[in-house]
């Protein structure tokens, strides 16, 4: 129960997950590097989404995505971690229920 | 939602508008048939590149930058060096980690930013929504009145109509020949911009790390991003895009080969191709190859001769 629960939950930052994973496998290799900070946007967005969930991990992405211009300094730039260290990541990047059973 | 989305393009769809009316009345002013679908290409090859000419200064402060990266290679190098052979992801991570910091310390940033992507993006969409309203033969938001609406809306080239797409030909031949031959066109000059960049621009280190072997491998997927993209767009959107893509082809070409990528082929090439050059004139200058060793070397090549300690002192000595 949950299980099925914390599904659902945690099913919209995982679909947002998929498409990142997505564009940053397609699309992306468009067009080369072109931030001037590290990790990329797209990534810092991804980790914003798995670690805060899907409003303040766009809110954040995007405050980033806003803060990379060609007059920015660049540079380091990490996503905060979050205190609670509640969900686990699947190797594909997907965030699930932490705990040693099948999930 | 689709409100949103107006509001956000509505002044981005009124310079497109403008610019396209504009380079269509130029065109007409100079003969050209109004109604032709050619014109309305032109205006569109026009847009891209008062598009990609205002996005050049951001290109020249790449350069800058680029220029001035020179100077911290043999920084950069050092860091190549240290994780030199490690390929595994996470020393990967830490390399790029470091050499940003770098960029940032030195203020050497050679990367563009993500803000010349995001500016394309909706000029794409609108020119997309733009000729959406075109083809259904709705007046524009800015200078695109009924007539110039109608006229774009019903503009084909060689007999192919430029608002249709594959996927709306309906089994017209002649569009899907010229949006096929458009989609092998755009792969090919992706592809060479890519293959250029990764297999010239890129260092050795860089060039075994598994990311690349990862790009190289989209490489091979890219024909299907872009059979995709000929299938849903319309010509006249298609049009922009291999323009725009072009552009990037010969600008990429440009920065590679004056403004390589330190310990990359394309470097080495340059340093080849530099001393050729002042081999030519005579003058026989050690490359800057390394940045200043070299030439730090070069200075002491000439033995100091011993002297006796009276003629020391009379040498180095102030003279009084």
């Amino acid at each position: 129960m949950r299980r099925t629960l914390l599904f659902v939950l945690l099913l919209p930052r995982n679909v947002c997950v998929a498409i990142l994973s997505a564009y940053r496998s397609v699309v992306s290799p468009l067009y080369g590097d072109v931030c001037r900070y590290y990790p990329s946007c797209s990534h810092f967005t991804l980790q914003a989404i798995q670690r805060f969930g899907v409003i303040r991990g766009v809110w954040m992405g995007s405050r980033r995505i806003a803060r990379c211009h060609p007059w920015a300094e660049g540079g380091i730039d990490d996503v905060p971690s979050s205190l609670r260290q509640r969900y686990e990541l699947t190797r594909f990047g997907f965030v699930v229920a932490s705990g040693h059973g099948k999930g | 939602m689709p409100d949103i989305f107006g509001t956000i393009l509505w002044p981005i769809k009124w310079a497109v508008e403008a610019i396209l009316v504009t380079f269509h009345t130029v065109l007409t002013t100079l003969g050209m048939d109004p109604d032709n679908g050619l014109t309305w290409v032109l205006s569109i090859v026009g847009l891209v590149l008062v598009v990609r000419a205002a996005l050049i200064p951001i290109f020249v402060k790449q350069i800058k930058s680029q220029r001035r990266m020179m100077e911290v290679a043999p920084q950069i190098k050092k860091i190549q060096d240290r994780y030199k052979g490690k390929k595994d992801q996470f020393s990967r991570e830490a390399m790029s980690r470091e050499t940003m910091e770098l960029y940032k310390r030195t203020g050497t940033n050679p990367l563009s930013s993500c803000l010349p992507l995001l500016i394309q993006m909706p000029i794409f969409f609108s020119l997309f929504s733009v000729l959406q309203n075109a083809q259904h033969e709705l007046v524009g938001v800015g200078l695109l009145n009924k007539q110039l609406s109608t006229s774009f809306g019903e503009s084909s080239l060689f007999g192919a109509p430029l608002k249709l797409a594959i996927s709306t030909a309906e089994g017209n031949v002649l569009v899907i020949v010229i949006a096929s031959v458009m989609v092998v066109l755009m792969t090919a000059s992706q592809f060479i911009t890519q293959k250029q960049i990764m297999s010239k621009n890129q260092s050795p280190e860089m060039k075994a790390s598994p990311t690349y072997k990862q790009q190289q491998m989209l490489l091979y997927i890219l024909p299907l991003v872009f059979a995709f993209s000929g299938f849903t767009f319309p010509l006249g959107v298609m049009f922009y895009w291999l323009t725009s893509n072009i552009w990037t082809m010969v600008q990429q070409f440009i920065v590679i080969r004056n403004m390589p990528t330190p310990g990359s082929e394309a470097a080495l090439a340059r340093e080849a191709r530099l001393a050729r050059r002042s081999q030519r004139k005579g003058i026989s200058i050690t490359e800057i190859d390394a940045a200043g060793e070299a030439v730090e070397e070069a200075k002491k090549t000439q033995r100091q001769q011993p002297v006796n300690k009276n003629r020391a002192k009379k040498q180095g000595g102030p003279k009084k």
